[in-house]
């Protein structure tokens, strides 16, 4: 060359230099057919990252990586560049990403307890947007362990204790964020919204055991009824066929009166303290039957039948059941399972059903 | 209004009243045995010799005049362990209950309010029940409680202030060692200025709120006490009265479930009633005392001062609680109120321009007529209560 600096306006040396070009092929270049593969590589271009950093298809993105992870920078560093990165994916609501990305700035085990409780604290409002209130919790109670003035911290727990409806620990958990800091606006109407909640709550566990007593009173008071009546019932046991303690009694009146039944129907005392009974009529010959819901015991068998067989049944295929021909075997206890060679005993139709079952002595 | 105060109770043996000649000089020659330094049991002996003397009226008295030995007192009193700091403590407890000594106390350590409240803010403090007593002593008399309202102010940056005392008193466990039921008298009283209400009734804060639960709190009468005095004394301010009945504090189911007994209602009531008094056990207990449950009826009554604070309560089923309340009550003055405040919620609205009753401008003779008849209901009263052979203290 004529001159070391050359000089712009000098043609030659462009001339010179595009005349390489000519001669030397062009090397690393994008392959024609492939090249908008090759650019989606590049860390610049890319548009989104791949899930996992391959170095022989990645290379530059995993060198990129490396740089910024490099085990030799403290572990201070990695944790805060960690924290960085999970809250970017916060931030785009990737929560999953987020919580993967604080775990491992808490692998690092820094010894910054600030840091750590930041971490923590993070974590747990992203496992609160996954719907994860409980490792939200773990998390908050970890960072209030390291530092417990964390306002966050305590906020974020007061939020999870909401969810999971432990609302007087959320109003507890209130008033210790409250003490940090007496006008925080979050506190104050989550306080008031967990309170009210809280006061329903216990509404309603109020409510359900006066709602239980009152059953528990009820069946006391058919049992006493049933008692007053001189009416044997018999037990499921085989065996068993004596009066049983009054628990027993209680217990076995509650399992057959519910499990038994599938109709729902119970026995009940009016306002006069009169009975009325689940009863079944059986018809054996064609094993049919007839359920009556509720049978005052005051009320006589005949009325019952006439209205039953006013019609005659579809099965009474001799339309020989009318009421004036009908004779009908009680069994006591009607509740209860049948069982083979038991007894029958003639009852009279047209007297009250009181009568039949307080009769001494009878089978 | 002169609030609630803790009795001579404490007093220790009675009978070394000594006689008026010479009596200065023999109280005056405990001082040195008193005064820090001095050997630890001689401090206890003689703490013990004044503890004896302020169970009577003239040995308080005669103690009083003593400034150094009074100051020595209060040294004691607030010294670490292991000074015999119980029966100082305790002598200065019956010495606060006179309120004739207030200024002598005062004089003798005008830093005495702050001092006692660092101990009994100290969660670790053993002898802070009896220093809170002392402050709730020491506070029911305008002055004194004046000076302890500008020190609670003034001690807010060092936490010795009243945020600091709310929050023990609405944590029964703050001080392992002593329950601190005297920090609800002394709100109470502390109450009675306009600072204290101001900072109490503060809606960006959660203060008032906090103390709600307490009027339901069964191991003490005397915090439970304090806290319906305190909450009486909130709602003399009208202006408060759509906060404290809103959602944001909900004041009236808390004032209304002492009162509730173990009376059934029926499900349309039932709805009426806030969700706390709905579905109450059969074995309710009402508020056992008796001055409790007429502060009650009190601060309710002062809630219906306004014709929406008017509504609100009669809205919120208070006549059903009043009702059964009314028939249960047997004491002649508790039972007086609780009519008035159901002749409130039943009667007529008064007359327009006179809806605010608290602002209202009585004429003079209206309110010498209203005079006269409250002493004949005082009158009537105390002559109910001679009938019945049981007069009160």
């Amino acid at each position: 060359m004529e001159s070391s600096d050359p000089d712009p306006t000098d043609d030659s040396s462009m001339d010179a230099f595009l005349d390489k070009f000519q001669s030397q092929p062009y090397r690393g270049g994008f392959r024609e057919d492939q090249w908008e593969e090759e650019f989606d590589k590049i860390p610049l271009f890319m548009k989104k990252a791949p899930s996992e950093i391959d170095p022989k298809e990645f290379p530059d993105l995993a060198c990129l990586q490396s740089i910024i992870f490099d085990d030799e920078r403290s572990p201070e560093e990695q944790a805060k560049t960690y924290k960085d990165e999970g809250n970017d994916y916060f931030k785009e609501k990737d929560y999953k990403k987020a919580v993967v990305s604080y775990s491992e700035g808490l692998k690092k085990k820094c010894a910054d307890p600030d840091l750590n409780a930041i971490l923590y604290t993070n974590r747990a409002a992203a496992q609160y947007y996954l719907g994860n209130f409980r490792s939200a919790l773990n998390d908050v109670l970890a960072a209030k362990k390291l530092k417990p003035d964390h306002l966050k911290a305590i906020i974020r727990g007061a939020l999870c204790h909401l969810e999971l409806k432990h609302f007087a620990e959320a109003v507890n958990w209130c008033d210790e964020g409250l003490q940090i800091d007496a006008k925080e606006k979050k506190l104050l109407e989550m306080r008031a919204k967990a309170d009210k909640l809280k006061r329903m709550e216990e509404r309603d566990l109020r409510k359900a055991k006066l709602k239980e007593k009152k059953e528990q009173n009820q069946n006391e008071a058919l049992l006493q009824a049933i008692k007053a009546r001189n009416i044997r019932l018999v037990s499921e046991s085989v065996g068993e066929d004596e009066d049983s303690a009054s628990n027993g009694l209680a217990e076995m009146l509650l399992h057959g009166l519910s499990s038994e039944n599938p109709c729902g129907a119970r026995l009940s005392i009016d306002g006069q303290g009169r009975l009325s009974w689940p009863v079944l009529f059986l018809y054996p010959e064609y094993a049919q039957s007839d359920f009556i819901s509720a049978f005052h015991e005051d009320t006589r068998f005949i009325d019952h039948l006439m209205a039953m067989f006013s019609e005659a049944p579809s099965w009474d295929s001799e339309h020989k059941y009318h009421p004036d021909d009908l004779e009908a075997g009680w069994l006591l206890a009607s509740t209860s399972r049948m069982r083979t060679g038991q007894n029958y005993t003639r009852c009279p139709l047209r007297a009250p059903c009181c009568r039949c079952c307080s009769t001494p002595g009878a089978p | 209004m002169r609030g609630p105060g803790v009795g001579s109770g404490l007093s220790g043996e009675r009978g070394l009243s000594g006689k008026e000649a010479g009596a200065d000089t023999e109280v005056a020659e405990l001082l040195p045995f008193l005064v820090p330094g001095a050997r630890a049991d001689l401090q206890a002996a003689a703490a013990q010799h004044v503890l004896a003397l302020t169970g009577v009226g003239s040995g308080r008295t005669l103690l009083a005049g003593q400034t150094a030995l009074l100051r020595a007192l209060i040294d004691l009193a607030v010294a670490p362990i292991p000074a015999p700091s119980r029966d100082a403590s305790r002598a200065l407890v019956n010495l606060a209950a006179d309120p004739d000594l207030h200024w002598q106390m005062l004089a003798a350590d005008p830093e005495l309010p702050v001092r006692l409240l660092r101990c009994v803010l100290d969660p670790q403090w053993p002898w802070a029940e009896e220093l809170a007593a002392v402050l709730a002593n020491l506070s029911r008399e305008p002055a004194p409680c004046a000076v302890l309202t500008e020190k609670l102010v003034a001690a807010e940056p060092e936490r010795l202030g009243l945020e600091r005392l709310v929050s023990a008193l609405c944590m029964p466990s703050y001080n392992a060692s002593a329950p601190l039921h005297y920090l609800g008298p002394l709100l109470s009283n502390l109450s009675q200025q306009a600072e204290v209400r101001a900072f109490l009734l503060d809606p960006d804060r959660c203060v008032v709120q906090r103390l709600l639960p307490l009027t339901q709190y069964t191991d003490s009468s005397v915090r439970r006490g304090g806290v319906v005095g305190t909450l009486r004394n909130c709602c003399f301010e009208h202006r408060h009265h759509k906060w404290l009945l809103g959602p944001q504090v909900d004041i009236l189911p808390f004032l209304l479930l002492p009162l509730a007994g173990p009376e059934e209602f029926s499900e349309e009531e039932m709805e009426e009633l806030p969700v706390d008094l709905q579905y109450l056990s059969p074995d309710k207990q009402r508020e056992p005392d008796a001055d409790i449950r007429k502060m009650l009826i009190e601060a309710i009554m002062l809630l219906t001062a306004t014709a929406p604070g008017r509504k609100q309560v009669r809205d919120q089923g208070a006549y059903l609680i009043l009702r059964e309340l009314y028939a249960w009550e047997s004491e002649p003055d508790v039972r007086m109120a609780c009519e008035k405040l159901i002749q409130v919620l039943i009667g007529d609205e008064p007359e327009v321009g006179m809806e605010n009753l608290l602002e209202v401008q009585v004429p003079e003779d209206v309110e010498r007529q209203l005079q006269e008849l409250d002493q004949q209901e005082q009158q009537e009263l105390a002559q109910e209560r001679r009938d019945k052979g049981a007069p009160r203290t």
